[in-house]
Formats: C-alpha cells, sequence, structure tokens
C-alpha cells in the first residue's frame, strides 16, 4: 500500500501541475450550475416547489455539479501518454504489485475528488445553499462526490488499459452524457415522463444523485445515502477488478 | 572491462528456445522463433540486428514486461515468468523510449524508483543524489524533466536504471536518436557501469558501438540468432570463410550475416 500511496502523491503533483487540466473540472461543473439554476428558477420558486424543501433550486441541482465534476477522468489521459512515451513499461518493471500500479491515480482522483467536491460545496454554502444534513452531512457529501470520481477515472483508466489510445479514451469518456443526463437531474424522478423514469431507474448514477440531494435538503436519510454509496462502492470494486485484470493481463 | 566469470557458475542471463507470437486481428507475427542465449556475469553483450529483426521483443521477454509465447528465460538465475517480482529486484531496464514522466524533476523521478524498490524515503533521497552524481545531472537535477535535452533523458533513463544495484542492466537501443557527442557519453556511462560489476545486455542498431563496447555479441534477424560470438571472432570467421585479405569490418560481418549486401538502395542503414 506504501507503494500506491507515493504512485499517488506522483499522479497528484501531475495534476497540480497542469492546471489547464484541473481548471476545467471546478469551472464547467459551476458554470452549468449557476446557468441551469438561472434559467429554471422561476419555474421552481421555493416556497411552492415542496420537493425543493424550502431551499431554492441551486441546493436541488448542486448535486448534479459535483457528479460533473467527477465525471472528467483526465487522469486516463496520462496514462495513455504514459504509456505511449513508455513509462508506463518502467512502472511494471518494478516489483510492486500490479493492483498499485492501478490504484496511484485513482486516489489521486480520490483526493482531487474531495478537493473540487468541498470547493463547490462551499462556493454553495457562500450563495445560501444549507446542508440540511449537518457537518456529517457535508462529510458524506464530499466523500460520495469523490467515491464517484473514483468510480468514473476507474473505468477511464480501464478502457485506457485495454484501448491504448487517447481518441478511444476520449470517446469512452462521453458515457457521461447518457450517464449525468439520464436521471432525474432537473425534477424528482416522480416528475419524470415514463420513459424517463425508467431510464433514471436503471442508470445508477441516479441513486448517487439522489443521496447526494437527499444530503442537501432532507436530512440524514439514511435508506437514499447507503443505496448511493452502494452503487457507487459495487461499482468501483467493479472498475478496480477489471483495471488490476488489464493490467495482469497487459502484454 | 570487468572481470568475466566463465560459464559453470549462475548465467547473467539465460535463455532457452525463446519463442514469442503476437497475435493480430489478421495473423500471428512470428516476432522472436527460438533464440538461445547465454551471457556471463559482468559481460556487456550486444544484440544486433536490423529493424523488426525482434530485438525489443527479446528483451522486453527478459524483462517481464512481455508473456513467453514458449521457451523459458532467466535473469541472474531468476525465472522471468516463474518469479517475475524477484527477477525485476535483479535487472535494471532501460527500454528504447526512454520512458520518462515529464511533469516530474529529475530528482523526483529517481526518488520515486527507490521508494518502488522498497527504499525508505531518506535511502531514496540518498540514492538518487549519488545517481545524479553519476550521470552528471546535478544542475538539472530540480527542473522538470519536460526540459531535458535527448541525451539528459537518456542518462537520466540510465539512472533510474540503476537504482536498486541491479546484477543485470538492459538497454534497448540506449543510443539511438542522439547526437555523437552525448553517444560518446553514454558509452564512457556504460564502461564505468560495467567496470563496478554490473552486466549489460544492449541492443543496437550501430555496429561501431557493439565493436567498441561488447565483449560478445549476437546478430538476430527475422527472429532467430544468425551469429554469436567475440567481434574478433566473428571478423576473422568471415575472413577465413571468404578468404579475405585483411580482417572486414562488423559492418561486413553484420551484412553477411543478415543476407545483405552492398548493392546501392539494398543497403541496411547499419552505422554511423
Ligand atoms: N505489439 C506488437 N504486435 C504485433 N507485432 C509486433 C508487435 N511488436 C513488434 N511486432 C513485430 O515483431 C517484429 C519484431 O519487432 P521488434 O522486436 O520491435 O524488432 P526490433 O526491436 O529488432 O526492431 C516486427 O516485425 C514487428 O513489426
Ligand atoms: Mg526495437
Amino acid at each position: 500500500m506504501t507503494q500506491a500511496w507515493v504512485l499517488g502523491q506522483r499522479a497528484l503533483r501531475e495534476a497540480w501541475r497542469t492546471p489547464e487540466a484541473l481548471l476545467p473540472t471546478l469551472f464547467i461543473p459551476l458554470f452549468f450550475l449557476v446557468v441551469n439554476v438561472g434559467q429554471a428558477a422561476r419555474i421552481f420558486p421555493s416556497k411552492s416547489t415542496s420537493f425543493l424543501h424550502g431551499q431554492g433550486y441551486g441546493a436541488f441541482q448542486l448535486p448534479s455539479s459535483l457528479l460533473l465534476a467527477a465525471s472528467f477522468g483526465s487522469a486516463a489521459l496520462f496514462l495513455v501518454e504514459e504509456i505511449e512515451g513508455g513509462y508506463f513499461d518502467k512502472l511494471r518493471a518494478t516489483p510492486i504489485p500490479r493492483t498499485a500500479i492501478v490504484l496511484g491515480r485513482l486516489i489521486s482522483e480520490g483526493v482531487k475528488g474531495v478537493f473540487m467536491a468541498s470547493a463547490l460545496v462551499v462556493l454553495g454554502l457562500i450563495f445560501g445553499i444549507r446542508i440540511a444534513s449537518g457537518p456529517l452531512g457535508f462529510v458524506l457529501l464530499v466523500g460520495l462526490a469523490a467515491l464517484w470520481a473514483v468510480v468514473f477515472s476507474g473505468f477511464m483508466q480501464a478502457i485506457a488499459l485495454k484501448t491504448r489510445s487517447a481518441a478511444a479514451t476520449n470517446s469512452a469518456g462521453l458515457i457521461f452524457f447518457p450517464l449525468l443526463f439520464l436521471t432525474p437531474n432537473f425534477v424528482p424522478r416522480n416528475l419524470l415522463t415514463r420513459p424517463m423514469e425508467i431510464a433514471a431507474t436503471v442508470n445508477p448514477v441516479t441513486y448517487v444523485m439522489e443521496a447526494l440531494r437527499s444530503l442537501i435538503l432532507e436530512d440524514l436519510v439514511w435508506s437514499k445515502i447507503l443505496y448511493g454509496f452502494g452503487v457507487a462502492t459495487a461499482l468501483g470494486v467493479v472498475m478496480l477488478a477489471l483495471n488490476v485484470r488489464l493490467i495482469r493481463h497487459y502484454d | 572491462m570487468a572481470k568475466v566469470q566463465s560459464s559453470g557458475a549462475t548465467a547473467a542471463v539465460q535463455a532457452e528456445g525463446l519463442v514469442k507470437h503476437y497475435a493480430t486481428k489478421k495473423e500471428v507475427i512470428e516476432a522472436v522463433r527460438g533464440v538461445d542465449l547465454r551471457v556471463e556475469t559482468g559481460e556487456v553483450f550486444g544484440f544486433l540486428g536490423p529493424n523488426g529483426a525482434g530485438k525489443s521483443t527479446t528483451v522486453r521477454m527478459l524483462t517481464t514486461l512481455l508473456s513467453i509465447t514458449s521457451g523459458s528465460a532467466f535473469v541472474a538465475g531468476v525465472d522471468v515468468a516463474r518469479d517475475p517480482d524477484e527477477a525485476r529486484r535483479r535487472m535494471g531496464v532501460a527500454l528504447q523510449e526512454a520512458g520518462l514522466d515529464a511533469r516530474q524533476t529529475g530528482r523526483e523521478l529517481l526518488v520515486l524508483q527507490g521508494r518502488l524498490f522498497d527504499m525508505s524515503p531518506s535511502d531514496a533521497s540518498a540514492r538518487a543524489d549519488e545517481l545524479l552524481a553519476l550521470v552528471e545531472l546535478e544542475e538539472a537535477a530540480d527542473r522538470r524533466i519536460k526540459g531535458y535535452s535527448g541525451g539528459m533523458k537518456r542518462r537520466l533513463d540510465l539512472a533510474s536504471a540503476l537504482v536498486h544495484e541491479p546484477d543485470v542492466l538492459f538497454l534497448d537501443e540506449p543510443t539511438t536518436g542522439l547526437d555523437p557527442a552525448s553517444r560518446l557519453t553514454v558509452w564512457d556511462e556504460l564502461r564505468r557501469i560495467n567496470t563496478r560489476g554490473t552486466t549489460i545486455f544492449l541492443t543496437t542498431q550501430y555496429l561501431e558501438e557493439a565493436d567498441q563496447l561488447c565483449d560478445r555479441i549476437a546478430i538476430i534477424d527475422g527472429g532467430l540468432i544468425v551469429r554469436e560470438g567475440t567481434p574478433a571472432q566473428l571478423k576473422a570467421e568471415l575472413r577465413e570463410r571468404r578468404g579475405l585479405a585483411t580482417d572486414p569490418t562488423l559492418d561486413d560481418v553484420f551484412l553477411d550475416a543478415t543476407g545483405r549486401t552492398r548493392v546501392a538502395g539494398d543497403v541496411q542503414e547499419v552505422s554511423r
């Protein structure tokens, strides 16, 4: 595990030294938050919209932005670069567990995810969003968003390991469109049209989004929280297993 | 050159019947078709061959980076397929692309490498200092690798392959793409490393390099070894066979071995 952490620190340095890749992951979600709220806030006044639980529409939209911030997976592109450049082979020639090699960047994505999510939530607090579930809720909120960042970059990293191509990895990243938009991202699930509701119900991101939302709008609603963490953890385990399998059979 | 231990003792590198098939969508490419090798401890061994002959494929199998289709390979007595991690501790690897992480500094790269070989932070940092001095990169140590010249990158790559004091150092075309001055510096480096007792296995397309550095060479063509011996032996053999008045050059040996002739347009770019 020491080795995974050493590689994680390296990946964090890498992220820190490429602000051009880091800054969009913060500003694009903020942009969507401001635009979406600006366009729809008058349709959903907080007084007469029960699903807002007394807060503004921005509070309802914040989870979408958190998930968007967690769905860039730019680390996978660094991995492709590293495969093409040959440094990946240097790492493979060291006697460390193959798991440590794939975990390095995932750890750093998790740490990055914590900072990104904290920044977005704190900005939200400044603009009047309240975390109804309190300090513990804040921790769970940031933790779940960061966990999703790990899951998504795990997916991207698997594609990178499989295809070793920047173009293919970039294309695979586009899956975040259906994942993020076939969700109850504008209104709760029960207000969606029937086809959308079905799509959202089978989309795992829905449960992560609903967990995040319940933490902001309601309280510690454990059923929703556990659902969100459960789905994200299960997918995380699948992605990790996939990554380890791919690097073990890497030729 | 360092003292070469003669046969009997464990060989630095030993391969028997090494085969690699690459399965592509269309066909199976037989890149290496049954290679036997024995490199003694302390030797500088040159692995020569034209482009596509199977040099890199062989090196990648020996260094645990590529699965072996059939045959066996031992490095410092360790089976690379059975016990890859132990084999990795015994060998240093610097591949064709000088694979480095451009966003880190030279020092960070070396310290990281040390940490991955189980060194404590302070040991890794001390070892990095030593190696930076060895390859004369002290001044550039805290700059990002992105800004290094080709020669500096090669030397850093070399240093990173030496972090854990390997018994055997594998180098795949260590001087390809370097200017003549940097090439000489790398040669000096390699001689120094060898003098300290490290066995060196290097591939090259430059016959002069092999002639200058190597105790023994093997020439591979089309996935098979076609010549093996000391440069002097190979030259003498060709001289005798052709009934030449003077010793041929290693270029001549190479052209003879790989079935290439000096006819214009058909000559492999092999030297200088
Ligand atoms: N990953 C690969 N997939 C398919 N064929 C490959 C692969 N790597 C190398 N080859 C083929 O194997 C042969 C030997 O290649 P290589 O070992 O790189 O030669 P060298 O290093 O001597 O130039 C060549 O024909 C090359 O095209
Ligand atoms: Mg090659």
